[in-house]
């Protein structure tokens, strides 16, 4: 692999402009959707389909009993292992040769096990009608502007940003900046720390948190399905060489339907935190 | 998106000249280059250099002319003979001629030389410009705390190159960069390099589709312009030569829509 880069997202720093979105929707030509009022500035529930990152807005009462308005960009973390990799029947899912996880469009079949098993939620499927009026489905999410990492430039949101709370460059000096900045902030943010989670073999956005990941809605702790390793990492490799392509194939569906499929008594998993 | 046309070949090959010359200049003794700096003559636009003593080490000067031809006859098999010929001719009294005309980019020189010699044109003065370089970047080094400012029209303050480059850096400061001594100084964000012209309705800002990191400016009064490059917005800031290299584009189209980065002032309305 090239030299490892990650996003590092400073939330202290960030102040709720939302340039970041608008940087997203325009360099990746995604069209706006128009929202009803949430009840809070946060434009967005999630991320979708075609809102590749929303600054989330959460009111938390700090442990002095004052109130910290916490703000933080949301979009794919692009995991060292991840689970939505893992998960896909159609290996429509990879890595680029800088770490980040891309989907491609003309192999997704939009069977949504990534969706289901993001320990994230930032992987989401949009519906198309081809020219007979068919329905189909393909994933979508943040590409960590790929194609501009390709020609030596940063990610779109992270040029925008203007308080400085995003940067873009190499792993080992992200993570010493992030860790310096938590000990600059500790005082204020007694509970601040460094997102990287290991359980997912660490992420290319790496986040400075100001409180626990559960204030932020984030999993403490998440961790790729222990089914989802099985089924990529074993399973299947040695299927493929033992009962050939088409019996795996098939194989491969029963395992995906039973195991990957969330919504119909697959597994259970450590994610989603407390959203206040 | 594709941000350069040159090819990845040629541009590795000048990365690695780039990185050549880093090492010649550091291996320069700074003691061998006295910079005068005569504001009366920065003000009248003449550069630093022009005025500098620099002891010039001519053994070192050829021995880096041998470097520069077997890192190209590394890279292009086919011109070792054409540069061997050229390492042959070279002896101390041509290296010193080569100093002095590579200094004020005499073309006429060079090219004669080529022809009397029967080498490639191209060959003499890049060579010659190559080896020159580690010495004006110790220069510009040495004086960069001193240059703030450029003459328009003047060309670099420190080596008298022509301005045609530009990055954006910070909230957004315009600041010109000399791909060939490698100095640098701030501008106007409108305003042009070449006749001072700082009138928003005669300056005007080329963009590229599909090239979010570039633009050119152009001003209607002289017809000069300069490459703008927003390179905040790169993973790592390449040396100021690579990156005039690989907007060369943006110099085919200034230039075919008519403007020039050596404005003649016969031409130019004024």
């Amino acid at each position: 692999m090239a030299t490892e880069y990650v996003k590092y997202v400073d939330v202290t720093k960030c102040d709720g402009c939302r340039a970041c979105m608008v940087a997203c929707k325009n360099w990746n030509d995604l069209p706006a959707e128009p929202q009803d009022f949430l009840g809070t500035m946060q434009s967005h529930a999630n991320v979708t389909a075609d809102t590749w990152n929303v600054l989330t807005f959460v009111e938390h009462e700090n442990s002095k009993g004052n109130l910290d308005y916490l703000f933080r960009h949301s979009s794919c973390f692009h995991c060292t292992d991840a689970a939505c990799e893992k998960v896909c029947p159609e290996n429509a899912i990879s890595y680029t040769d800088k770490g980040m996880v891309v989907v491609d469009q003309d192999t997704c079949v939009g069977c949504g096990y990534c969706v289901q098993n993001c320990p994230f939620d930032v992987i989401q499927l949009k519906n198309y009608k081809d020219e007979n009026g068919k329905e189909y489905r393909k994933a979508h999410k943040c590409t960590m502007c790929t194609d501009r990492l390709d020609e030596g430039l940063q990610p779109a949101c992270v040029t925008t940003c203007h308080t400085g709370a995003m940067e873009f460059g190499e792993k080992d000096d992200i993570i010493r900046k992030a860790e310096k900045r938590v000990n600059e902030i500790k005082e204020r943010y007694p509970n601040a720390m460094v997102y990287n989670p290991q359980g997912v073999g660490g992420t290319h956005t790496i986040y400075v948190l100001a409180e626990k990941p559960s204030v932020y809605g984030l999993p403490e702790n998440p961790k790729v399905p222990t089914s989802a390793v099985l089924w990529k990492d074993y399973a299947q490799p040695i299927g493929k060489a033992m009962v050939g392509g088409v019996a795996m194939a098939l194989a491969g569906a029963f395992v995906a339907n039973k195991f990957f499929d969330k919504k119909n008594g697959g597994h259970e998993e450590d994610g989603g935190g407390n959203r206040e | 998106m594709k941000k350069s046309v040159v090819s990845k070949e040629y541009t590795n090959l000048q990365k690695e000249i780039v990185k050549l010359q880093e090492q010649w200049k550091q291996s320069l003794n700074p003691d061998r280059i006295k910079p005068n700096l005569d504001k009366a003559a920065l003000n009248a636009g003449v550069p630093v250099a022009a005025l500098t003593v620099i002891d010039f080490e001519i053994t070192l000067f050829i021995q880096w002319i041998d470097e520069i031809n077997k890192l190209i006859a590394k890279n292009n098999p086919e011109l070792e003979g054409k540069l061997t010929k050229v390492s042959e001719l070279l002896n101390e009294e041509t290296a010193i001629r080569w100093i002095d005309e590579a200094f004020a980019l005499n073309h006429i020189y060079f090219n004669r030389f080529a022809q009397e010699n029967e080498i490639e044109e191209w060959i003499p003065q890049f060579l010659a410009e190559t080896a020159l370089r580690p010495y004006l970047q110790l220069t510009a080094e040495k004086v960069q705390v001193e240059i703030h400012q450029a003459i328009p029209g003047s060309g670099c303050p420190v080596c008298g190159e022509p301005v045609r480059l530009a990055q954006l850096e910070g909230e957004g400061k315009k600041v010109i960069h000399c791909p060939r001594c490698l100095a640098h100084w701030a501008e106007k964000r409108i305003a042009c390099s070449h006749c001072g012209n700082d009138d928003h309705k005669t300056i005007q800002n080329i963009t590229i589709e599909e090239d979010p990191t570039s633009q050119i400016q152009v001003c209607e009064k002289c017809h000069g312009y300069v490459k703008v490059i927003d390179t905040r917005q790169y993973i790592s800031k390449p040396s100021s030569a690579i990156l005039d290299l690989n907007t060369i584009h943006l110099d085919f189209i200034a230039q075919e829509n008519g403007y020039k980065a050596v404005v003649d002032y016969n031409d130019s309305i004024r």
